[in-house]
């Protein structure tokens, strides 16, 4: 096993979930195709867990890791749930761009 | 209501003697039987009037005259077994009076405070009982009138109901044994009156009379609640007499002080109350409202502003007359109104064209003949008057009353004459008592009003030479009427079927009554199909129901003078002003004139108070030929331009334009308050509207519209409606909120 793969500490893993985090919300707010921005949105949900799964592994403990399952599981159901929607705001203006949908501006 | 009556004598001994003594007489145990329960007097007119009120609509409709009828006349009965147990009542003490306690009505205060109590009961002594008689006996007489006179009336209910609650609150006046009671009762005939002159509320003309009669009383009962608070303040006590003994009322108590002068407060309290008693009577300058109060039904003129409500002030001051006839210039004062309201309406009357109209201003004109009889010191002259003017006019005005039902609704004596043919019977009663108001001799107001007159003449020649001509003037404005009227050629107003324009007091009566039969006999059988007499032609104009109760007021416009003849002691002992001494107004009254003429009274002034002369007297009968005199030159001068050459009134008008121009616009007195009091008043108002609607409503606004232009503003900038600006600003809210944790 390399070095470089044995010593992997806590904070390279903080750091790959902090980058998922901001590329996540960086799409997020440029892109304006919805399922891009959905994406983006799952992204940020990735680097958010894995912090989970770093700090579980640091203390040793199980919490982290049962925790990201809950998350996953959730993501999923989010994920059918916004791509009907999307599926259904697509039918009403044959488009997916967010600017489009402004309804509930004052 | 559980009401013990307490009766309190003035001698215990005497209450004994006189319970054992009704046992045996009669008329006394039945007055026994009206003191205890006397509470039923004004209790029944006001359960006839809630009963008439509430179900007079659906229930009762055409037949809504019987509670009023039956509660009324039970208080009428009730009031002259009073009447009849007290004159037959005789004691040897010089008062005479119950009191009958029903509850306590207001107790406030403590020791250190003052104690403001306010009982709720009647005082019953033979001002009362007159009072009460004239009221419930002439309210029963025009209710039983008013069955035919309102039949088929739309708001037939209504009008019966605000009559009954009227009698309540009129008893209640003159039933009370404070200020308070009174006030009520005097505001209480206040709204009726407001209600029943406005009973043709569709009628735009109504509806201004009715405020008008409000309002106007309303600036005189100010002064009278000032002259009660006054009354409070000085004396501690609203009640008249307190219990006799240990509490004295006020009028004990103003009877017991020296002489006050103006520096004293207690010298202001009559001049506060008069301008009450100015604002309910009709006297100059409040006069105003009476003339148009005439809007209301013919039965409401009779009743509340001829025969009882208006005479509410004159009861007042002799209610109290030992608070007013200390006081030189508050009598001055009145005696100076009451002349002069007298000639003033008096003129007016002179060429008013309308019945009603010229009855109200001689109602005006003869409210101030009570006032000047109470001003000298002879207020039995002033109640002897008030009691037959009481049953004259009230025969005039229903008599006018038929007059109207007769010509459908027309009241323009330039458009009638001669009816002495269409109506025999109006006729007579009519000229009955026309002889009676323009003091004819051996009538009723001959001796009432002479009696004023008299008095007058041992005060004043000017006040004498003011009621004399006033009195001339009287006789002939009211034979101009008659003869205008009932003689001459014939002419018949033909406004029976059409145009029911104005005055019509039973508008639509006849045609109302058909549609409410048609539609009762469509529910019926048919037994009635060939319902179609209702033929106008043959139409009684002087229905039975109607004129029996005229009846009754006639013979008292001819006979009511023989309870006060001027005639010698003998007769005097069961005269008017015998029975009215004993009352604790008089007895109370007289002292304080004692008291306040220590020089020597005149004999009339004893008279005036109701007690026989002390030394020998010889009747003196130039007085009285006089008085007739000027009734015969009235009379002879109507005749004259009225009857004998018409046209020669005109002419005579004519000739002093200026004097006629005048009079026909009622001395500009209405435009004068339009202008000096209406029209400022107005321009307040419209002044203060600008402020409220320019100043206080834009402050008020710029409050509204900061919080809305503020929500505007942040809509405008953070509601936009990009996605990615929700997110962008979750974003900022998370760094600062992570800023303000971490950092």
């Amino acid at each position: 096993m390399p070095e470089i793969f044995t010593n992997i500490a806590l904070q390279h893993y903080l750091i790959v979930g902090g980058l998922m985090f901001a590329i996540g919300m960086i799409g997020f707010m440029t892109r304006r195709n919805l399922i891009v921005m959905f994406l983006s949105s799952e992204l940020m949900f990735q680097g958010a867990a894995i912090n989970f799964v770093a700090f579980g592994a640091y203390w040793g403990k199980m919490s982290g890791q049962s925790f990201v399952i809950f998350i996953l599981a959730i993501a999923a159901a989010e994920a059918a749930l916004a791509l009907a929607i999307i599926v259904l705001l697509f039918r009403q203006k044959h488009t997916v761009d967010s600017q489009a949908f402004r309804e509930l501006r004052g | 209501m559980k009401t013990r009556a307490t009766i309190v004598m003035y001698h215990g001994r005497l209450a004994r003697e006189w319970k054992a003594k009704t046992r045996a007489r009669c008329p006394c145990y039945k007055m026994e039987f009206v003191v205890e329960h006397s509470y039923l007097i004004p209790l029944l007119p006001l359960l006839g009037a809630i009963i008439a009120g509430l179900f007079g609509a659906k229930v009762l409709k055409q037949r809504s005259h019987w509670p009023i009828w039956l509660g009324v006349g039970a208080s009428a009965v009730m009031a002259i077994v009073l009447l009849v147990g007290m004159l037959t009542h005789n004691t040897d003490h010089k008062t005479l009076y119950f009191f009958s306690h029903w509850f306590t009505w207001i107790n406030a205060g403590d020791a250190s405070t003052g104690i403001f109590n306010v009982s709720a009961g009647a005082f019953l002594d033979p001002l009362t009982a007159v009072m009460l008689t004239v009221v419930c006996g002439i309210g029963f007489l025009i209710t039983v009138f008013s069955k035919g006179y309102m039949h088929g009336e739309a708001g037939y209910f209504r009008f019966f109901a605000y009559l009954g609650l009227f009698i309540f609150a009129m008893c209640m006046l003159v039933m009370g044994d404070n200020l308070i009671v009174l006030y009520l009762g005097w505001e209480g005939v206040g709204l009726c009156s407001y209600l029943l002159i406005g009973y043709y509320y569709d009628k735009p003309a109504a509806r201004e009379a009715a405020k008008k009669a409000f309002i106007v009383n309303r600036i005189g009962d100010l002064g009278f609640a000032i002259g009660i608070l006054l009354t409070f303040y000085c004396f501690g006590t609203v009640s008249f007499f307190g219990d006799m003994g240990a509490n004295p009322g006020f009028l004990q108590k103003i009877a017991e002080m020296s002489m006050v002068g103006p520096d004293r407060l207690e010298f202001w309290i009559p001049f506060f109350l008069m301008i009450g008693a100015f604002g309910k009577s009709a006297q100059f300058p409040l006069y105003v409202w009476l003339p148009d109060a005439m809007e209301g039904p013919t039965p409401v003129s009779a009743l509340i502003h001829a025969a009882t409500m208006v005479t509410a002030g004159v009861y007042m001051i002799v209610r109290l007359s030992a608070l007013f006839v200390g006081n030189e210039a508050a009598m001055i004062t009145i005696a100076i109104v009451g002349a002069f309201t007298a000639l003033w309406a008096g003129l007016i009357a002179l060429r008013q064209t309308d019945l009603k109209k010229v009855f109200a201003y001689s109602t005006v004109s003869q409210l101030g003949f009570m006032f000047v009889g109470v001003a000298v010191l002879s207020p039995v002259a002033a109640v002897f008057h008030l009691i037959t003017h009481a049953f004259f006019k009230a025969l005039l005005f229903l008599s006018s009353g038929v007059v109207m039902h007769a010509t459908g609704g027309e009241l323009d004596m330039r458009k009638m004459s001669g009816l002495k043919k269409l109506l025999p019977k109006t006729r007579i009663l009519m000229l009955i008592g026309c002889l009676a108001l323009s003091g004819f001799p051996l009538l009723a107001g001959f001796w009432s009003k002479d009696e004023i007159v008299h008095a007058a003449s041992t005060k004043s020649l000017l006040l004498y030479g003011v009621l004399l001509f006033t009195a001339v003037l009287t006789a002939y404005y009211t034979f101009r009427l008659y003869f205008r009227v009932f003689e001459g050629p014939e002419v018949i107003p033909q406004s029976h079927h059409a145009g029911h324009d104005k005055h019509d007091d039973h508008q639509h009566a006849d045609h109302q009554h058909d549609d409410h039969q048609h539609a009762d006999h469509q529910h019926a059988d048919h037994q009635h199909a060939d319902h179609g007499h209702h033929n106008h032609g043959h139409h009684n104009h002087e229905p039975m129901s109607m004129m029996l109760p005229l009846f009754v007021l006639a013979i008292g416009a001819l006979l009511a003078g023989i309870i006060n003849l001027p005639f010698a002691a003998g007769i005097k002992e069961h005269s008017l002003g015998h029975f009215l001494s004993q009352s604790p107004s008089f007895v109370l009254g007289l002292q304080q004139v004692e008291k306040t003429y220590p020089a020597g009274l005149s004999e009339t002034d004893h008279l005036g108070f109701g007690h026989a002369p002390t030394g020998e007297q010889a009747f003196d009968i130039v007085p009285l030929i006089i008085g007739g005199a000027a009734a015969i030159v009235g009379i002879f001068i109507a005749y004259l331009l009225h009857l004998k050459n018409r046209p020669k009134a005109d002419e005579l008008a004519g000739k002093v334009g200026f004097i006629a121009t005048a009079i026909d616009a009622k001395f500009w007195v209405d435009e004068i308050y339009n202008a000096i009091i209406i029209a400022p008043l107005r321009a307040i108002g419209g002044l203060l509207w600008a402020i409220d609607r320019y100043v206080v409503d834009l402050l008020v606004f710029l409050v509204g519209f900061i919080p809305q232009l503020t929500g505007y503003i942040v809509k405008r900038t953070t509601q936009r409606g990009y996605l990615q600006g929700y997110a962008l600003s979750m974003l900022l809210g998370l760094v600062v909120i992570l800023l303000w944790v971490f950092v």
